[in-house]
């Protein structure tokens, strides 16, 4: 048989079209929904009845959604010829895919999975919001000097670190669950299933740990980055970084306000309230080099 | 669906139900007499295959019908032996316990290893005892094909059941609430610091239960030093009242069970000590009556107060909620069951026979007369004379293991060589 010269290899194996790539990404990411849409209710009902063919679903939906997930971000990078978070949306569906690689951390290094139904939820929500304000790229940011792996490094930071922080706001949420189920005496079926109070207090810490640890070096870069590239350090969102980053230090060193227990879960949870403004209002509205336009 | 007629499971029990703890004492098997009346039962022809249940609940014998009963009703001779083995007037014995054959027999046992038989209801203590009984029979011997699959299967059964109901889930005893919750608020509890308040009965099963749990660390103050210092023989250490105030930040458990008539935690020490904590969590269990701990204490932050009432309703509740998960243990056991006997069934003789003969007779069809028709050569009338005497040959071959398995007078070996023939041959035996 003879050998097919370069030239013939190159036009029978045609590189995918910037259309074909697009609409690769935004069929993937149905599927992806629909599988982490599952590993929902597969993760409810092994909640609910603690059979392990439910666990084991739940981990088997997860990987394969994350998997597929991991291509449709590769084939929108490729079709907006950038990184997977050009714009708002695919930022959004970035978060929720760090989100489900954080849950399996969880599941592999401390076989968790009480933790599953609340925090899938939140990768459901920001997949959802991501495919359905899908603007192919054309929200991305517009400014050329958005390149560059200084640029990558900050954002991939940042979204790790609201990544593990929704993790701990997850936690925290158990946290205060499982705390009231015991002061109360009622002692229901999240009672049994959701793990003890120390358990719950050392996850929280440790995802606050790589969250804090995340976001900072994401600060830094991006401090770095705004000198070189708009001579200045300022930036509203700087502002709320660095506030985000005070409220967690206490919840990881509460012995310094003598705080324990609820006190603690409750100030993670209004930590993230301002991670939430942050990652929203401030970048749409109020941060003039975060917002996408 | 019905075990086959010629079923020779036999059960006779006494438990704590129908059976005054007294008698029970009285007939009650140590591992020793549990070998020695196995062998001897067998050795008598009572039983061909037997197992010994003996529990402080319960005292069973299960058995599969020996040779040697000479016509006389199998349960009888069995509680017979079991009179004048414990030496206990067999009118006695007789009166108070229960006797079950066939798949009754099986029914109660599975019931038994699902813990639906037990005092609390659901306690999984009573599956290792199941298999310890088993165990034993099989080091004495004692068990052959029947009752060591249905052992295996009740065994099997019961931890189905519990993985997949709801039945031994939840503590039913004031201790096993107390543990669970303390394991809601610290996962292990064997680097905690506990402190015990008194040294009287209470204190004394709760200081056995965490050295039980691997509690590593505890700290028992009462009033006389001397029975703290009684207490802690086998390990943590004893202090005087007067060091209440300080162990008390220290501890992460604190139990109380004083005889003392008013609150011996107030609010004041338990607030001076929660700060001490830094926001640390401590577990307080009053249990004693009246209240050893002010109730205010369980409005201070990162303080979790349970009384002996608190522990009490919610082991009540739990209970109820066993109660609901009857009804699916009911249904695991019952599909088991159905298993079981579908087994048994298949050992049944009869179809043992009938399926052997059939084997050897498709054999000899296809491996014999098949290739006789291609010897055309061979005149047909020779060829039919050829068959008949090889269909003489398989019968006679098959005779004497035919006759070895129906003629056996010994019930449970009967069964033993049919499911010999039936692995040999590889039978496709079905049931009744």
């Amino acid at each position: 048989m003879r050998a097919l010269s370069p030239t013939e290899s190159a036009q029978r194996v045609q590189p995918l079209s910037k259309m074909e790539l697009m609409w690769g990404q935004t069929s993937l990411s149905a599927i992806t929904l629909i599988l982490y849409a599952a590993a929902e209710g597969t993760s409810i009902a092994h909640l609910r009845t603690d059979r392990k063919p439910y666990g084991k679903a739940t981990s088997l939906l997860l990987l394969a959604g994350f998997l597929i997930h991991w291509v449709a971000l590769y084939a929108g990078a490729r079709a907006a010829d950038s990184v997977p978070y050009r714009d708002l949306p695919a930022s959004m569906s970035f978060f929720a895919w760090v989100v489900i690689g954080a849950y399996g951390i969880l599941l592999l290094k401390h076989r968790e999975s009480s933790t599953g139904p609340f925090l899938i939820p939140i990768s459901l929500l920001f997949l959802i919001v991501s495919i359905f304000t899908n603007q192919n790229g054309q929200g991305a940011l517009k400014d050329p000097g958005l390149t560059g792996p200084l640029f990558a490094m900050h954002v991939t930071m940042a979204i790790i670190g609201y990544a593990a922080l929704s993790l701990s706001f997850v936690l925290a949420q158990l946290y205060l669950i499982q705390n009231k189920q015991i002061r109360r005496r009622h002692l229901g079926l999240l009672f049994s299933r959701l793990p003890a109070l120390d358990v719950l207090t050392r996850l929280h810490r440790t995802a606050v740990a790589i969250g804090l640890g995340a976001l900072t070096v994401a600060a830094v870069l991006g401090l770095i980055w705004a000198r070189i590239n708009w001579g200045t350090y300022w930036d509203p969102k700087v502002l709320f970084t660095f506030l985000i980053i005070g409220i967690y230090l206490f919840t990881l060193f509460p012995r310094w306000i003598g705080w324990g227990g609820k006190k603690i879960a409750l100030l993670s949870v209004t930590g993230f309230m301002f991670v939430l403004f942050s990652y929203t209002i401030v970048n749409l509205f109020i941060s003039q080099g975060h917002t996408f336009k | 669906m019905n075990v086959p007629t010629e079923s020779p499971l036999v059960l006779a029990g006494w438990d704590f139900r129908q059976t005054p703890v007294e008698l029970r004492e009285r007939i009650a098997f140590s591992p020793e007499k549990v070998r020695e009346a196995l062998t001897a039962m067998r050795q008598e022809g009572l039983l061909a295959e037997g197992v010994i249940l003996s529990t402080c609940n319960r005292s069973e014998v299960y058995g599969v019908i020996g040779g040697g009963l000479a016509g006389r009703d199998p349960i009888q001779a069995m509680t017979e032996f079991i009179a004048r083995f414990h030496g206990v007037p067999h009118g006695e014995i007789e009166a108070a316990g229960y006797r079950f054959s066939g798949i009754d027999a099986v029914r109660h046992l599975m019931r038994v290893a699902a813990g639906l038989e037990s005092l609390a209801l659901g306690e999984d203590q009573i599956i290792g005892q199941v298999r310890e009984a088993f165990r034993l029979a099989t080091g004495a011997g004692a068990t052959k094909a029947v009752l060591h699959r249905l052992f295996q299967k009740a065994l099997e059964t019961g931890k189905r059941v519990r993985s997949e109901t709801g039945l031994g889930t939840r503590p039913i005893s004031i201790p096993g609430v107390a543990i669970e919750l303390a394991q809601k608020i610290f996962e292990d509890l064997a680097p905690r610091k506990f402190l015990i308040l008194g040294a009287g009965e209470t204190s004394s099963i709760f200081y056995d239960l965490l050295l039980a749990k691997g509690a590593l660390n505890i700290e028992v103050v009462n009033r006389t030093l001397a029975r703290s210092q009684e207490l802690c023989r086998r390990g943590g250490a004893a202090f005087p009242w007067e060091e209440l105030s300080a162990r008390l930040p220290k501890a992460d458990v604190v139990i109380s069970a004083t005889s003392a008539t008013a609150p011996i935690l107030t609010m004041e020490m338990a607030r001076k000590a929660m700060t001490q904590r830094r926001g640390q969590p401590l577990f307080f269990l009053d249990l004693g009556i009246p209240r050893n701990v002010d109730p205010t204490v369980a409005g201070l932050e990162n303080a979790f107060l349970y009384a002996v009432d608190d522990l009490q309703e919610i082991a009540e509740r739990n209970r109820l909620e066993r109660q609901n998960e009857i009804e699916p243990a009911m249904a695991i056991l019952e599909e088991e069951i159905g298993k079981f006997v579908a087994w048994l069934g298949s050992l049944a003789v009869v179809p043992t026979i009938t399926s052997l003969h059939q084997k050897f007779e498709a054999i000899r069809e296809v491996e014999f007369d098949q290739r006789l028709d291609q010897l055309t050569h061979i005149p047909e009338g020779d060829r039919e004379k050829i068959r008949l005497i090889a269909k003489s040959m398989v019968r006679a071959l098959l005779r004497n293991p035919t006759d070895a398995i129906k003629d056996e007078p010994d019930p449970g070996r009967r069964l033993d060589r049919a499911e010999v023939a039936r692995h040999l041959f590889d039978l496709d035996v079905r049931g009744e």
